[in-house]
């Protein structure tokens, strides 16, 4: 499964070394995490990392392979 | 102030279900900062809570949510139970313990009766209800608050928590602070309008609010800016509370907010980064490394740093903002949110650093802290010659072999590879894959600890691993010296008992009771050498030494020997743990805690003891005595940990009640006992137990026998355990079989000649032999060979029925009709109660049309024969087996339902609970009862008159 999710905020580099899974790229303010998930646990848990880290999330949705 | 003694152990102390001691910082209000801001809407809002049985405090990360509520429990002068969440995934039990010491702590008295729960992973329904009446009948209700309820993802957990907040009436009222919505079914209580909620919106700050905090924090703002700040942040109250810090530093405040509010940068990001920079550098230094801890103590974050300036930091540190906690006694946290960015960071900066820091804490952990937070930090290092060290230095090698924490210390070393090789890995190794029951794997581990450890034992022993640096407590309190570390003759002494723990484990194993009872008395003399303290605190070990002795000499067949080195488990832990619950806690004064030891009846040796319970069941299967086989086997699975093994496969207590089955001639049921190992993904490995093995083997070949599949029993019976010494009783067992066999095909000579060859004057194989003799045409040998059935052996129901069954059968061929009808009616009434069937089915052609006559009859109705009879009245039954436990209140809920025929989902909705609540609910039923069907559990109420 492949996922991108959208949170609000351009992502520094540092924080984005807290996905060190899943690729990134800023785009206008928000910050698209992309790559593949595991399964469902690992996507609650990408969730409950950006829940952790003070994210704000404003889009998740499955990408086409 | 109970301060524990040297030994470090309060055995009176209050702990939770793995034994350890209550974290006291889970049960401390967070104290508020100097520039926390109160406010009063949200107060006003929270004054409703007493109203409502529920009230929900939900937002995100750094919403400001524990403060509120803290404030709140503070100021409006009421004595609150705070449980702060955090071991919710430490199992129902844990959580439960915690909740119940929270509120004992908060002054709520609760009788010895609401008890503990005795496991970590599950929690007594009784205790439950008992909880929820004793809540119920308070005059003043009291106020729990549980935070950060968002770490509990257990379902269960929500349900029992609703089950008690319901049944507790007016008794509770509950305050949930959690970053999710809450696994309850809030739309009932919204419906009901019984819950109070505050959420995230809500928690924003307004424009008054932000103005007032910036305030506090010595900025005044004009309004526009003000409103871009709220703009910016959304009201966050972590975003505006580190804009504040941040631009307190700066020489023009107004300007950096100017800047803050045009950067796209995430908010908690761009300002934790911001508030670091602002500090002096060890600050930062020492911000960065604390952030691999949960929580610490200035000499634990000093062991992290090198220096020894943690104290006045993390003071300072604390006045100054909202990021470090303090939790009182001494130690602190970071908020989450603050430390989650923090290990961000420290990763950038300086990779490679955390695991030398969670090797420093490890260390430092080991001196002073629980084994298990040693454990997690030196696993984290990949430090696992420290790991291994830390368990076996500690004597808790045998808690990886059983008990509560045996799978998670299993999986913490499932991450270790072959290397490092020192003796304690080694015996960690060796552990792991004797309890897996895969000898060819952990012996040779086992055989190189032993040698290293008997080379070492002479040479004066080397410094335990990496100088740590040596501090005093914080608040001058002396340091306690933690279990084994820099104690190393203790620890070489430990590292020792371990080993041989594992060589009476493996001994046990590979079938030499000789070996066994070699390694058993080395460990007594070992246990001299040990400090009392570390034998103390793990009672497992004692009892793993006696069941692993006991299961051996079971195999040798001395059974007085085994029986009194199995009850020596089993009667050490009958007492129950409530007696430690009844006080409200001592608070240690020590800042840094040591674990207590485990008392009798803890949950590290409930596993063992179900082992031992299992195996007693054996013997008694043995013994000829169906019933007590029974009970004991149910015993041992009612616990609830499947079937109580140390090895995979279909487990001896399961087995036991399949042969049971089989002397019942219930025989599909039988077949489905031995077929359904309890977790499938354990089904596929061998069983390496001799005893299990062979009792697998001889109830397999039974139940084939007595479906008719002489071929197969024969086969089954002739299967060899491999062993290094042979046992006696599973050989006469599998020659009985193999006789019966021969027996039922009309080859009796064939089954006289092999029971010739048994030894001894055990009961069983005298009538097996007297049996076979009959059917080849001596009589007169068959009455020999029941004559020596000593006396001495009180014949349990099984023999005493086969016994009057042959008697019956010699005097038919003598022609004393009276004599063979008395003798038939004794084996009737003896075999009734447990509904012995297969002794009946065996005996013979003559006896079918005995038992349709008018005199018996009636005694073999009901169970032996079709037709009502009244066979389990208690007229009738002249000593039903008594109650061992009354039911529970719940218990019986559920059974009067079972009798109106409703199915369990109908029951647990009829009851709101859940289906497992009410299968568990049934399981201890049953085990009580004595049953292990619907339909008989229903039966045995009646007939008790409890329904």
């Amino acid at each position: 499964m492949r996922y991108e999710i959208r949170v609000d905020g351009e992502l520094t580099e540092t924080l984005a070394k807290a996905f060190p899974e899943l690729d990134h790229v800023v785009v206008s303010g928000h910050t698209i995490l992309f790559g593949r998930v595991l399964d469902e646990a690992h996507l609650y848990g990408l969730l409950a990392r950006c829940q952790s880290l003070g994210l704000r999330v404003l889009e998740m949705r499955q990408a086409p392979q | 102030m109970g301060v524990p003694d040297e030994t470090g152990a309060d055995p009176h102390g209050p702990a939770d279900p793995c034994g350890d001691p209550f974290l006291r910082t889970r049960f401390a209000i967070p104290t508020l900062p100097v520039t926390y801001l109160r406010r009063d809407r949200l107060l006003g809002h929270l004054d409703l809570a007493p109203r409502t049985p529920l009230t929900v405090v939900g937002g995100a990360a750094g919403a400001g949510k524990t403060l509120l509520v803290a404030d709140w429990a503070a100021t409006r002068g009421r004595r609150v139970a705070w449980l702060t969440a955090q071991m919710a995934d430490k199992g129902r039990g844990t959580f439960w313990a915690y909740l119940l010491q929270a509120l004992r702590l908060a002054g709520v008295t609760l009788s010895a009766e609401v008890g503990l729960p005795a496991e970590a992973g599950r929690v007594d329904d009784a205790l439950l209800t008992r909880l929820a009446a004793e809540l119920s009948a308070r005059e003043a209700p009291v106020t729990a608050v549980i935070d950060e309820y968002d770490r509990v993802t257990d379902p269960e957990i929500a349900d029992q928590l609703e089950f008690v907040l319901r049944h507790a009436d007016t008794g509770i009222r509950l305050v949930l602070v959690t970053r999710t919505e809450p696994l309850l079914p809030l739309h009932r209580y919204r419906a009901a309008g019984a819950v109070t909620e505050i959420r995230n919106d809500e928690l924003a700050f307004t424009f008054e609010e932000a103005g007032d905090l910036l305030a506090l924090h010595g900025m005044r703002l004009p309004p526009d800016e003000i409103g871009a700040l709220l703009a910016r942040t959304r009201g966050w109250a972590a975003g505006l509370r580190l804009s504040a810090l941040a631009a307190q530093g700066e020489r023009d405040p107004r300007s950096y907010l100017r800047e803050f509010e045009a950067d796209r940068t995430t908010i908690g990001d761009y300002l934790i980064a911001e508030v670091l920079r602002r500090q002096r550098a060890e600050t930062q230094d020492l911000l960065l490394r604390i952030s691999v801890l949960d929580r610490f103590c200035p000499a634990l974050a000093d062991a992290l740093t090198g220096r020894a300036d943690a104290e006045l930091i993390l003071t300072a540190l604390h006045r100054e903002n909202a990021f470090v906690e303090d939790l009182g006694h001494s130690w602190f946290r970071l908020h989450p949110l603050f430390r989650e960015i923090l290990r961000a960071h420290l990763r950038a900066r300086h990779p490679g650093l955390e695991t030398e820091l969670h090797r420093r804490a490890a260390a430092w952990l080991r001196r002073h802290g629980p084994l298990g937070e040693t454990l997690e930090h030196a696993a984290a290092a990949g430090d696992w010659a420290a790991a291994a060290d830390a368990l076996v230095g500690d004597l808790a090698l045998g808690e990886l072999l059983s008990g509560p924490r045996a799978e998670p210390l299993a999986a913490l070393f499932s991450a270790m590879g072959p290397e490092p090789r020192t003796p304690a890995t080694d015996l960690v190794r060796a552990a792991r894959e004797l309890s897996a029951g895969d000898l060819d794997r952990g012996l040779p581990h086992l055989e190189r600890a032993a040698r290293e450890l008997d080379g070492t034992a002479s040479r004066p022993a080397q410094e335990p691993h990496g100088p740590v640096p040596e501090r005093d407590e914080p608040g001058g309190q002396p340091r306690q010296p933690a279990p084994g570390a820099g104690d190393a003759p203790a620890e070489q002494a430990a590292a020792r008992l371990g080993c041989t723990l594992l060589r009476v484990l493996a001994a046990r194993l590979t079938g030499s009771p000789s070996r066994a009872e070699a390694a058993a008395r080395h460990a007594e003399e070992l246990k001299q050498e040990v400090p009392g303290r570390l034998l103390d605190r793990h009672p497992e070990l004692t009892a793993l030494l006696r069941a692993h002795l006991g299961a051996a000499r079971l195999w040798a067949g001395r059974f007085t020997e085994a029986r009194a080195a199995l009850t020596a488990v089993t009667d050490r832990g009958r007492a129950t743990p409530t007696a430690s619950a009844q006080v409200p806690a001592p608070e240690p004064a020590s800042p840094v805690r040591t674990r207590t030891p485990a008392a009798p009846g803890r949950p590290s040796t409930a596993q063992v003891r179900e082992e031992c319970l299992a195996h007693l069941a054996l013997l008694d299967h043995l013994d000829g005595r169906p019933g007590r086989a029974e009970r004991k086997a149910l015993a041992a699975l009612a616990a609830g940990h499947a079937d109580p093994r140390t090895l995979p496969g279909v487990g001896p207590a399961t087995l036991v009640l399949a042969a049971v089955a089989t002397d019942r001639d219930e025989l599909d049921r039988a077949e489905t006992l031995l077929a359904a190992p309890p977790d499938g993904d354990d089904a596929r490995q061998p069983v390496r137990d001799p005893v299990t093995r062979a009792l697998h083997a001889l109830v397999t070949a039974r139940l084939l026998l007595a479906r008719g599949d002489i071929e197969g029993a024969l086969e089954a019976a002739d299967r060899t355990v491999a062993a290094e010494e042979p046992s006696p009783w599973a050989e006469a067992h599998a020659a009985l079989v193999a006789a019966g066999a021969h027996l039922a095909d009309g080859r009796p000579e064939l089954a006289v000649k092999l029971l010739r060859e048994l030894p001894g004057e055990d009961p069983l194989c005298l009538l097996g032999a007297a049996r076979a003799e009959l059917a080849a045409g001596c009589p007169s040998h068959a009455l020999d060979l029941l004559d020596r059935i000593h006396p001495r052996h009180a014949p349990g129901p099984l023999i005493a029925v086969r016994t009057a069954l042959l008697r019956a059968e010699l005097a038919g061929i003598e022609g004393d009709r009276e004599a063979r009808r008395r003798l038939v009616a004794q084996a009737l009434r003896e075999a009734r109660r447990d509904r012995l069937r297969s002794p009946f089915k065996e005996a013979g052609p003559w006896l079918r049309p005995l038992l349709a006559t008018p005199a018996l009859r009636p005694l073999a109705e009901g169970w032996l024969l079709p037709g009502a009879g009244t066979p389990y009245t208690a007229a009738t039954v002249p000593e039903p087996p008594p109650m061992v436990e009354e039911l529970s209140a719940r218990e019986r809920d559920v059974l009067v339902r079972l009798a109106e025929m409703m199915s369990t989902e109908e029951i647990a909705a009829d009851l709101f609970v859940s289906v497992n609540t009410v299968k568990t609910h049934l399981k201890s039923a049953y085990r009580k009862l004595g049953v292990n069907r619907r339909h008989d559990a229903v039966h045995r109420a009646r007939e008790l008159g409890l329904l």
